[in-house]
């Protein structure tokens, strides 16, 4: 498969998509705004795929690598776009709620998925790749185009509100706080 | 799930769960993909659509009986007993519009398959009349023979069925009454753009408009009831006008979107990145083609017994192929996946040498000219300072250039053969259309003994064909093209009144770089 996308060969980039594209669709869908928004990422993201996979050197997963391109490209639409940009509510989003009809209660994959797209772009981009994507603070501020320091903090606020809202939706339990002790004074 | 969370793994939780998650993306995006991956093997796609499109369109018009521009369906029905109680439901006797049960059984559809429409500016402003495949009902109505009565003054054979329907059409065209026949009045609905039934109860003959989409889509205007065939509009409840103006609206809106839908699905599908591509198949080149100029000489001469005449022209003069150069840039165009089409701008220096020896003061010498009324070569004197040297010796050598200085405009076709790696190899042609601006011209004289310098000679306009193949290097941003070219001159270098005839060819080696936009 992977030698006949390196010759440019039709079927075996059909295949290759075929395989990726659902799990690729999945992460774009998570950064778009909707499906149609995902779509456009997806292609061009595969687009990227087979026209750059010369320099796929077999070191690594070809999914990684794929996933990498699609992930970047996803980013990249986002910023050209000044969907992004604009919305660098990401500093801002503190009094954005949620809104429970966004919601919807399907499966739990697609119920975490739609969880995190309802939250304010800024901050399900840094939670998406910080979370999921596994990029440092300084990647993506690099990414971004913004602080290190603000892709943390942007974080540590999407992730209270994602909980929040998996709490909200009883996807996920309250954890219990744990008491904690203070001085020398124990319980015992 | 629900108790398989704690915090100190959210973002194991979150990974897991979003890796488990699928979405399968429509065949829009693959067709994208495959499109702009291989744009040559679009156009069978493209054409095929467009073959597919034509033939639909022309069905359609053929198809076309009645004002379906606006999505009308004309029904009619009478109000003969007979033909009613023939289409009674079991289910109740009165006559019911129904969306998918009525069109056959109680309201006479004209099969709009057949349907010749004529359409005329009236007072009605337009009307359509279906005049093929009346079903045979309406021949037996009250309202036909009343009509009958009324047309057959004007035509004594309207017995036949046929013949009938040819007075019927007469009678139509002479514009004297339109409500007996289905009118739509297309003006008026596009004024309004209210779709809603049209009903147009004579009492003769009835006909009544209705919404297509409306038949298709609703089953709540099935209740729509008709008594005894007098059906009226008044006798439409005023919850069935509400719910046809309803569903109208949605109607229309639901309409649009899909029409919308459509339309961006085959733009999306057939122009996807349109812009993209363009550019990504555009490449710009410069290039140098060191070359080594060849000529070929023969004569054309009439009545003519001279030496120049008579002797190979190649043979007498002493020769030697000169150094020439062609440098331009280009815009190359990928239009398939193999093909390129390029075009541009070259400059051409061409050089030819010839042995000649240096004489002390001009001689008066001729040279052989074709008269272009006649046809016949005469000599034409002219003074040289330069003796050929071919069979002696030269006591002042010089070495003479007949240059040329070109410009042309390539319009070239390269073909893919093969692809390595990242090395491709082409083959080219191209027409150069050239001007030359600049030049000068050494002519052997009419008795072979001398050269007469004469840039005026030099034919202003010409035409070359070249010949390429190459190596095309796939570097980092650019691409390196190496291979060698020839270049032939289709017409002679000189003037049709010259009787010497000289085809240059060049043999070079191309070296090109190429950048994408």
């Amino acid at each position: 498969m992977l030698n006949g996308c390196l010759r440019n060969n039709a079927t075996s980039q059909e295949a290759l998509y075929s395989h990726f594209s659902p799990k690729m669709l999945g992460i774009c869908y998570r950064f778009a705004k909707n499906r149609e928004d995902a779509e456009d990422m997806l292609q061009e993201g595969f687009i990227k795929v087979f026209t750059q996979i010369h320099q796929y050197r077999n070191e690594g997963a070809l999914e990684g690598w794929i996933r990498r391109i699609v992930v970047h490209t996803c980013i990249n639409i986002l910023k050209k776009n000044k969907k992004f940009s604009d919305s660098v509510d990401i500093t801002n989003a503190n009094s954005i709620r949620i809104r429970e009809e966004m919601i919807p209660s399907i499966i739990q994959a697609k119920q975490v998925v739609e969880c995190i797209r309802s939250l304010p772009l800024g901050y399900k981009t840094v939670l998406n790749l910080y979370a999921i994507e596994g990029y440092s603070h300084k990647e993506i501020a690099l990414m971004l185009d913004i602080e290190e320091s603000t892709s943390r903090s942007q974080y540590t606020r999407a992730k209270a509100m994602l909980e929040e809202i998996l709490i909200r939706k009883k996807i996920i339990q309250k954890p219990k706080k744990k008491i904690k002790f203070y001085g020398a004074v124990s319980p015992s | 799930m629900d108790n398989d969370f704690y915090t100190g793994e959210f973002e194991q939780l979150l990974k897991e769960k979003t890796d488990l998650f699928r979405m399968f993306p429509s065949k829009r995006v693959w067709h994208s993909i495959y499109n702009n991956l291989h744009p040559s093997r679009r156009w069978p796609s493209v054409i095929m659509s467009l073959l597919l499109m034509s033939s639909l369109s022309f069905i359609g018009y053929l198809n076309t009986g009645v004002n379906n521009s606006n999505g009308h369906t004309t029904l009619a029905i009478t109000n003969n007993p007979n033909a009613i109680n023939n289409q009674e439901t079991a289910e109740n006797k009165n006559i019911f519009f129904s969306a998918r049960k009525t069109q056959k059984q109680t309201i006479v559809n004209y099969n709009t398959s057949f349907a010749d429409v004529i359409t005329n500016e009236t007072d009605f402003l337009t009307y359509t009349i279906v005049k093929n495949n009346r079903p045979n009902y309406i021949y037996n109505t009250t309202a036909v023979k009343e009509f009958t009565k009324l047309v057959s003054n004007k035509n004594a054979e309207q017995n036949s069925s046929k013949n009938f329907e040819q007075a019927v059409d007469n009678y139509i065209k002479s514009n004297k009454n339109f409500a007996d026949i289905a009118v739509t009045n297309k003006r008026q609905y596009a004024k309004n753009k209210k779709r809603r039934s049209q009903i147009i109860n004579s009492n003769e003959l009835s006909t009544v408009n209705i919404e297509s989409s409306l038949i298709t889509t609703t089953d709540k205007i099935v209740s729509t009831k008709v008594e005894n065939s007098n059906f009226d509009l008044n006798d439409i409840s005023k919850e069935d006008k509400n719910t046809i103006a309803k569903i109208d609206i949605i109607e229309d809106k639901n309409r649009l979107k899909n029409d919308e839908k459509v339309w961006i699905e085959n733009y999306a599908l057939q122009n996807k990145l349109a812009g993209k591509k363009w550019k990504q198949h555009l490449a710009f080149q410069i290039y140098v083609t060191p070359a080594v100029n060849y000529r070929k000489l023969t004569t054309e001469s009439r009545g003519s017994t001279t030496a120049f005449a008579t002797a190979d022209i190649n043979n007498v003069i002493s020769q030697k192929p000169g150094f020439g150069i062609e440098a331009g840039a280009s815009i190359n165009y990928a239009f398939a996946n193999r093909m390129q089409l390029k075009t541009g701008l070259q400059l051409n220096y061409t050089n030819y040498n010839i042995d000649a020896d240096q004489t002390n003061h001009p001689i008066i010498t001729t040279i052989l000219l074709n008269d272009p009324n006649t046809g016949y070569s005469y000599s034409a004197a002219r003074t040289s300072t330069t003796s050929n040297v071919f069979n002696s010796g030269a006591l002042q050598p010089v070495t003479l250039h007949n240059r040329t200085y070109q410009i042309s405009l390539p319009i070239a076709l390269a073909y893919k053969l093969s692809s390595e790696n990242n090395v491709d190899w082409f083959v080219g042609i191209s027409a150069q259309p050239t001007y030359v601006f600049g030049g000068n011209a050494h002519l052997i004289s009419t008795d072979l003994k001398s050269y007469v310098s004469d840039p005026s000679s030099i034919s202003t306009w010409n035409l070359n064909f070249g010949f390429e193949t190459y190596m095309n290097f796939k570097m980092r941003s650019y691409n390196l093209q190496v291979g060698p070219q020839v270049r032939y001159q289709v017409y002679s270098t000189y003037r049709k009144y010259l009787a010497l005839i000289e085809k240059p060819y060049a043999v070079g080696l191309k070296f090109g770089l190429t950048k994408g936009f």
